[in-house]
């Protein structure tokens, strides 16, 4: 039976690889809904070390009742059950800078966000451990990352996805554009997340201020933490896109058994 | 039609936190595996090093009021009437010498003013100057007996429900070389909605920790039996008794 298997399909992913991807995609579902709820027990980033409104560049807010606004570099957009003031998760609206649909959980609570947002901070840095020195003892790594030599093929395989181009550039196990996306991920944004995290904790900051000092004090540190966020979303976004619509089954199949029909 | 399933299945598994979290978090055993990751960040930063001090030009001014304003009380009104002169802060329990300290008395020793950063559980921070007596003199001065091993704050203030506000820090974050008896901020004496006549300052924890109109300071050797149990008003609400992080 496996044999048979075997020559239809491959074994594409190690069940480390697994285990760490779908527990990877639960933390991540859960960091952004606690983090959400940390944001808005105070919905506003600052460019600064301390809260200062002049040098603010995210602010969402209710100025009034039923009304909701979100300010981008000094511009209010009316936002109203989008942003600023969003249902309360007990059946009525309220000024929430979320909505508690998105939120974890799902009701106003600081303390319970920021203990979801810890605990499952552990199991996605601890994930990214494990696959990282798994990867590299393996040999994978080497494979995933950008090198210098990619970056000419970077336009040529945007091309040929554009159908500008009939053939993709020669590479290996994957295409420079992977290639990039990876390398940014989980080498460049995961781990400025998981430091601008920590450069929130006033018991951190005593023992390492030069980490808050480098993103700029404390409040950009929240800044810089919101915005990697924001990328990883975008990440997820395209990645599931992808597998959406690469062949859903076979794509899903693979990332559970590890056996990929090519 | 490709689209449209990526955003319905999109949508879907982020809409489906609120309600699912929600239930989740009700459940004890849950709860418990959750705040197990306070003991791993309490073990791994712990309390050591100096919180930043920051230069005079850095400080607000008009410094933003954490937590409840003043307190509602009569008996708290009776004193800022009375300008503090009937304030006495009481520190007992475990010690050698129970003591009850005037303004002035206070005031008289060794005074430590430091320039430091409050940073709030809700997110925001603000700097201010603080003016006060380190809390390790005055456990000197009543002298710490041995089985004492956590300092509890008794605050002026009420919730409104009746529920009175207080804190606990161990021994090692009480004798912590920042840990101050606040008596000023920015050069004035404090006022009532910043905790007069005396705050405590932990400028290495959560400004949760740093508990306003301290009344009474308490040696014990555990807080089980303290009110909810949890070693501080907001840690008898669901909050982290470790505020480092």
């Amino acid at each position: 039976m496996r044999e048979a298997r075997a020559r239809s399909a491959i074994y594409r992913y190690a069940l480390l690889t697994r285990v760490s991807h779908w527990l990877w995609f639960v933390a991540f579902v859960v960091l952004i809904g606690s983090g959400l709820q940390i944001f808005n027990a105070s919905p506003s980033l600052d460019a600064s070390d301390k809260s200062d409104p002049a040098r603010r560049v995210l602010a969402i807010g209710s100025p009034a009742q039923g009304v909701g606004t979100t300010t981008i570099f000094g511009h209010t957009f009316a936002t109203t059950n989008w942003l600023g003031w969003t249902g309360d998760g007990m059946g009525s609206r309220g000024p929430h800078a979320f909505g508690a649909w998105i939120t974890i959980p799902g009701y106003q609570d600081l303390s319970g966000g920021r203990r979801w947002h810890f605990f499952f901070a552990w199991i996605a840095a601890l994930c990214w451990l494990a696959w990282l020195v798994s990867s590299a003892a393996k040999g994978n790594l080497q494979q995933m990352l950008l090198r210098r030599s990619d970056l000419s093929k970077l336009w040529p395989m945007q091309a040929y996805y554009l159908k500008l181009r009939k053939t993709p550039p020669p590479h290996g196990t994957y295409n420079p554009l992977q290639k990039a996306a990876y390398t940014m991920v989980l080498f460049v944004v995961a781990p400025l997340v998981v430091l601008t995290g920590l450069a929130l904790s006033p018991g951190l900051d005593a023992i390492a201020n030069p980490l808050t000092v480098v993103f700029g004090g404390r409040q950009f540190a929240r800044l810089w933490h919101f915005a990697g966020m924001l990328v990883l979303m975008a990440f997820f976004a395209i990645h599931t896109f992808q597998v959406l619509t690469q062949g859903f089954a076979n794509q899903m199949r693979s990332m559970i058994t590890g056996w990929y029909r090519p | 039609m490709r689209r449209r399933l990526f955003i319905a299945s999109s949508i879907s598994t982020l809409a489906g936190c609120g309600p699912i979290s929600a239930a989740l978090s009700q459940n004890d055993g849950l709860r418990r595996v959750l705040a197990s990751a306070e003991g791993l960040n309490h073990r791994l930063i712990g309390t050591r090093g100096l919180a930043r001090e920051y230069r005079e030009r850095d400080v607000d001014t008009n410094f933003r009021v954490n937590g409840f304003a003043t307190p509602s009380d009569a008996r708290y009104a009776a004193l800022v009437a009375g300008g503090f002169a009937a304030y006495r802060l009481i520190v007992d329990g475990a010690v050698e010498r129970p003591g009850a300290f005037t303004l002035g008395q206070l005031a008289a020793m060794s005074q430590r003013t430091q320039i430091t950063r409050h940073d709030c559980v809700e997110g925001w921070s603000a700097i201010g100057k603080w003016s006060g007596v380190p809390l390790a003199d005055v456990l000197d001065r009543v002298g710490v007996r041995a089985g004492a091993h956590y300092v509890v704050f008794h605050c002026m203030d009420n919730d409104g429900s009746g529920n009175l506000y207080y804190e606990s820090l161990d021994l090692h974050q009480a004798r912590h070389p920042q840990a101050l008896l606040a008596l000023r901020l920015n050069g004035s004496p404090l006022d009532p909605d910043h905790g007069a006549p005396l705050r405590l300052r932990v400028p290495t924890q959560l400004g949760y920790k740093s508990a306003k109109w301290v009344g009474r300071i308490e040696l014990v050797g555990g807080f089980a039996t303290i009110y909810g149990g949890q070693g501080g008003y907001w840690e008898d609400r669901g909050y982290e008794w470790y505020a480092g992080i």
